[in-house]
């Protein structure tokens, strides 16, 4: 199964709704890239809410997804990391230093636009 | 044993299924959100290991009962390449695979008790247990 | 043979009481005596020695309900374990010593009285470490569940600004608890700034820095700013001294700036309402 990556304006919209196996992940950090390319879309907010829990391989990924898109142009801003996610990453000694985030899809937009303004 | 269960580690997908019995233990025992999510994410690291590493293996959960308290262990047994230097494994950022290298320090991290035994050639024994506060 | 003990007792016990309270006082740690007046450790001696004789007399449940008694009534006194047994070793003592000088110990029943003896110390001994090790555990463990819910409340005070004052030693555990308690509550009040007081804690060593940096670290993954307020002259020392890196998050000497500067994070400021009286 696919994660659908959605266009808005300039941005793009990811909603992960179900636990990530490794495939899974591997695959949408393919399709997001393409997805830039395709649109030149300025920004990226990745939601996370319904992920229960993240363990070093998927934070990897996570964490170069985002570089990439960087690379390529694109901000990216993650959304709706659950507490007990922050904190299991945390101990894990993962702090995804670069990576910006906010609490809900509507904060993080509100975070890439002023990220896009200056 | 009734109290232990176990998922044979041969790919990727066993990785989801070994971390999804590991979390229905951890709900049934009476484990928070927050120790779920730990217990949840030590198993996914160690499976991910076996699959890595060794190619093959297994990942059993036993359910703990002693005197008041209840808990769980997480025994990761694999008869791979083994463990050359523990001492090294166990430091943060190093990693053989490029990962991020916060594995096995990071399970110790997220469990209470914490041991490993293994030496080339022979594979590798980890055991992990958290407690119920 | 009990009986005979029995007899002993009963014809002196006055004479033991004064007699093992004079030689425990001379035993007994500064502390179990400062704490208590005179009166509750005569009332509390006399029930010890009660309690030993009735261990002779007395069928086993009416000896383990005194003994419940007394072992709550002296960890509460704040007696230390090594007092009382102490005390039961003195008191058997003053009993074989008695006896042999009142000639109830002769040469034939020596052995009997030593065998009798010790059939009602070493239970009794066992008995008594045992209630009184359960008494303390429950009384930490109640301690403990009272502590944690003093732990770390957190206070919405603006929108997108909540607080959290910490009071106390943090350990492994609370800090634990702090952070669930910090991070859900971010999460459930939709904070944008969280600032963590920490005047109310008076160690600031490696060990807690530690757990405050990862706490602030865990509150920017779930999408939202953390500040250390409250750091007095004597913790802002020791954080340097130490070596410990806090330069990667705001922080303030008091709660009130800490506030302002949120607010002004938040693109929002206090201003004075002119105009009335």
């Amino acid at each position: 199964m696919r994660i659908p990556i959605l266009k808005l304006h300039d941005c793009l919209l990811v909603s992960i709704q179900w636990e990530l196996d490794d495939h899974t992940a591997l695959q949408f950090q393919e399709d997001l890239l393409h997805k830039i390319h395709e649109t030149s879309a300025n920004g990226v907010v990745i939601d996370i809410t319904s992920i229960d829990f993240i363990d070093s391989f998927i934070a990897k990924v996570l964490g170069d997804v985002i570089s990439m898109s960087k690379l390529m142009g694109a901000k990216v801003v993650i959304t709706g990391i659950q507490p007990a996610v922050a904190i299991t990453l945390i101990e894990l000694g993962i702090g995804l230093e670069d990576v910006l985030t906010a609490l809900d899809l509507e904060k993080g937009l509100e975070k890439l636009q002023q990220e896009l303004g200056d | 044993m009734t109290n232990q269960s176990c998922v044979k580690i041969f790919n990727e997908w066993d990785i989801v299924a070994a971390r999804q019995l590991g979390r229905n233990v951890a709900k049934e025992l009476g484990f928070g959100i927050v120790d779920q999510a730990r217990i949840t994410t030590a198993i996914s690291e160690l499976a991910r290991n076996i699959y890595l590493y060794a190619g093959q293996g297994q990942i059993c959960i036993e359910k703990l009962y002693d005197g008041g308290k209840s808990g769980l262990k997480i025994i990761s047994i694999d008869s791979g390449p083994g463990i050359s230097d523990i001492r090294q494994v166990m430091e943060d950022g190093f990693s053989t695979s490029g990962g991020l290298g916060a594995g096995l320090p990071g399970v110790k991290r997220l469990m209470d008790e914490f041991s490993i035994d293994s030496s080339p050639g022979s594979g590798t024994d980890i055991r992990a247990t958290k407690w119920l506060r | 043979m009990e009986n005979l003990i029995i007899k002993f007792i009963g014809s002196r016990k006055d004479q033991l009481v004064n007699d093992w309270k004079e030689k425990m006082k001379n035993e007994a740690d500064e502390r179990a005596l400062r704490l208590v007046s005179d009166q509750v450790f005569s009332g509390a001696s006399n029930e010890f020695v009660e309690m030993i004789i009735s261990n002779l007399k007395e069928t086993k449940e009416q000896f383990n309900n005194r003994l419940n008694d007394f072992s709550e009534k002296v960890v509460r006194l704040g007696w230390p374990l090594h007092f009382v047994t102490e005390g039961l070793r003195t008191f058997s003592k003053l009993v074989w010593e008695g006896m042999q000088e009142e000639k109830y110990i002769t040469e034939e029943n020596q052995m009997d009285v030593i065998y009798t003896f010790e059939r009602w110390m070493t239970p009794l001994q066992n008995d008594v470490v045992d209630i009184y090790s359960r008494t303390w555990e429950r009384t930490v463990s109640l301690q403990k569940i009272a502590l944690q819910e003093l732990s770390a409340p957190l206070i919405p005070v603006f929108e997108g600004i909540t607080v959290m004052p910490l009071v106390g030693t943090i350990d492994t555990e609370r800090a634990k608890q702090i952070m669930e308690n910090l991070l859900t509550g971010v999460v459930k009040h939709r904070s944008e700034v969280v600032l963590i007081d920490i005047t109310g804690v008076p160690v600031v060593d490696t060990m807690v820095a530690h757990h405050i940096i990862q706490a602030a670290e865990a509150v920017r993954l779930v999408g939202a700013k953390c500040m250390l307020v409250g750091i007095r002259p004597e913790i802002a020392q020791t954080i340097v001294n130490l070596g410990i890196n806090l330069t990667q998050f705001t922080t303030k000497n008091t709660l009130k700036k800490g506030i302002e500067a949120a607010l002004e994070l938040t693109n929002r400021k206090i201003v004075k309402v002119e105009g009335t009286k």
